[in-house]
């Protein structure tokens, strides 16, 4: 019965291990070509179509290295049960080479406040969730196609299966900018700010005499002028610092005397304060505390442990039971009739007063009744 | 050659798996003596607990020797950094896991194989087993955090704390280190000295 019951526990330990798959918490973002250049999710063995829907929302023309928002719409997805999906951003669906960037454009912010074209979000319990990518058009002119994939689980998902979607290519006609229009710098990207660093935010343009800004929190509706310093391409922008789990999104319209162009909401990203510890601080830290420990236990162990004076030692109650006083008369204990046979077979000695002589084991006793050298 | 982390990788195999031995035995030892009749007295048969006794110290003396492997080799696949506080932590709970570990092997090498015949020597002995086992897959789980995202304390209701770290300046580390050796020292040196229990 009992070896049943392992063989069943084990085969259920096994089947649970089986269970699991790849990579069940994300990669984390990256920069990655379709399919991550044919993984798991790539191979049709492993993989199966989405059930989800995905729309993307995208001007169909874009000036050269203008500003551009994508944003994607992932909804009706199953998912697993961590809720993570995983959603590309792509300049073709050959494998490798994918990368908007190399198809010309420019990513200068990601939905999660980085710059790549691979991001993971967690879908709210509404089972939708859009995100923006802030890209810059390429410099060549002509139509460019954007694709956007998205990979996620399932929760039950018996065949191991990734789940995958593909959009059909979105046409976005590049045309020359024209001559003179206000913009971001090319190789501006948003810097990345600590969490509760309020520093200005540094912003580059092009063809731009002033600049102005607008931030609001993530939900607010009604957004509040910054205060903008700085000339030539380079302005700063006095944005709240951001605290917890907060976003912040901020809008520039960069202007000259001739156009005023109001770029796409941008989010400030931030990360947490870089961690104070360095490893010299955990491997003290670590001893020290092994040390603690050790001692703690060997203390505990000796206290619990029979030790020389320790409870094991002590004969108090031996010592108190020998130097008992004598019961009064009437009240002694009764004795056993093989102590009366004991005492019945010692044989008083005139030779030796005080002391019985034992026959069977051959040895002198004291005499209870006549003590040895008498009463003293 | 192999990378750093993939030789760490197998030394905290090892590790675990010699503990999760050394904990089971010593764990079973402990139940074995004190409550005799557990399993229809199976359990705290003689045979039984002087495998089990044998077990659990020959998997925590082989655990114990590769724990500091399987921290360096830890460090070098980090690159001896460590910038954020589930990574610190994992250097903690290794910490916290080779106190439990030597302190286990020391009591059991100091009070010899009869310190299951004492209930009290018992539970402590177990208790530091569970303690060592836990605070050894908890610095397993963090690796798995640190590397795939997930581990196995995501499906057990238990998860100490992890995610933020208590940085300790490393002054206050070197007077905890100066106070526990003064405290190994008292008490292996100034304080009564045990006595070896033997089976009967």
């Amino acid at each position: 019965m009992h070896s049943r019951t392992a063989i069943v526990m084990t085969i259920a330990v096994l089947l649970a291990a089986g269970a699991s798959v790849a990579n069940p918490a994300g990669n984390g973002d990256a920069n990655r070509d379709y399919t991550c250049g044919g993984s798991c999710h790539g191979d049709p063995a492993l993989s199966t179509p989405s059930d989800g829907t995905v729309s993307v929302s995208v001007d169909s023309t874009a000036f050269t290295g203008t500003a551009t928002a994508v944003h994607v719409t992932a909804s009706g997805m199953s998912l697993s049960g961590n809720r993570l999906l995983g959603v590309f951003l792509l300049g073709s669906t050959d494998g490798n080479g994918d990368h908007p960037e190399d198809h010309g454009w420019s990513i200068v912010q990601d939905p999660n406040g980085g710059t790549h074209n691979y991001v993971e979000v967690i879908v709210p319990t509404s089972d939708s969730v859009t995100l923006t990518w802030v890209m810059l058009a390429p410099q060549a002119t002509g139509p460019v196609n954007l694709f956007v994939a998205t990979h996620h689980g399932s929760n039950p998902n018996s065949n191991n299966w990734a789940y995958s979607g593909l959009t059909r290519g979105y046409t976005i006609d590049v045309q020359p900018v024209p001559e003179n229009l206000p913009g971001f710098a090319f190789d501006w990207k948003p810097e990345t700010r600590i969490t509760g660093d309020s520093s200005p935010t540094l912003i580059k343009t092009t063809n731009t005499t002033s600049v102005s800004v607008q931030w609001m929190l993530e939900g607010e509706w009604i957004p509040h002028d910054a205060v903008v310093t700085g000339e030539g391409d380079q302005w700063f922008a006095e944005i709240p610092a951001t605290i917890g789990d907060t976003r912040l999104q901020y809008r520039v319209t960069t202007t000259n005397g001739e156009f005023s162009i109001t770029q796409p909401w941008l989010t400030v990203a931030t990360q947490p304060a870089p961690f104070d510890g360095d490893i010299w601080d955990a491997r003290l830290q670590g001893f020290a505390l092994s040390l603690l420990v050790i001692a703690f236990l060997l203390s505990l162990q000796a206290r619990l442990s029979p030790w020389e004076g320790g409870p094991a030692a002590d004969m108090t109650s031996e010592v108190e039971a020998d130097s008992a006083p004598p019961e009064p008369l009437g009240l002694e204990p009764e004795q056993s009739e093989e102590s009366d046979e004991y005492w019945s077979r010692l044989v008083p000695s005139e030779d030796n007063p005080g002391w019985l002589w034992d026959p069977v084991e051959q040895e002198w006793v004291a005499d209870p009744e006549n003590p040895p050298g008498g009463a003293e | 050659m192999f990378g750093a982390a993939t030789f760490h990788a197998a030394m905290a195999e090892i590790v675990v798996g010699c503990m999760v031995l050394a904990s089971l035995c010593a764990i079973g030892c402990a139940t074995g003596s004190i409550m005799p009749n557990f399993l229809g007295g199976r359990l705290s048969s003689d045979r039984m607990m002087l495998t089990m006794d044998k077990a659990s110290i020959a998997g925590a003396c082989l655990g114990l020797v590769f724990i500091p492997i399987a921290a360096l080799s830890g460090s070098f696949a980090a690159d001896n950094t460590v910038n954020n506080a589930l990574l610190y932590n994992k250097f903690v709970y290794t910490g916290l896991a080779a106190g439990f570990w030597a302190g286990f092997v020391i009591g059991r090498v100091r009070l010899g194989p009869g310190l299951w015949e004492y209930r009290s020597l018992s539970a402590l002995q177990g208790a530091t087993a569970a303690m060592a086992i836990l605070m050894t897959t908890m610095a397993a789980s963090i690796g798995g955090k640190l590397v795939r995202g997930e581990s196995l304390f995501d499906i057990m209701p238990i998860w100490l704390p992890a995610d933020s770290a208590t940085v300790l300046n490393p002054i206050v580390s070197i007077v905890m280190i100066v106070i526990g050796t003064g405290s190994l020292y008292a008490v292996l040196k100034l304080g009564p000295s045990t006595e070896r229990i033997e089976t009967d």
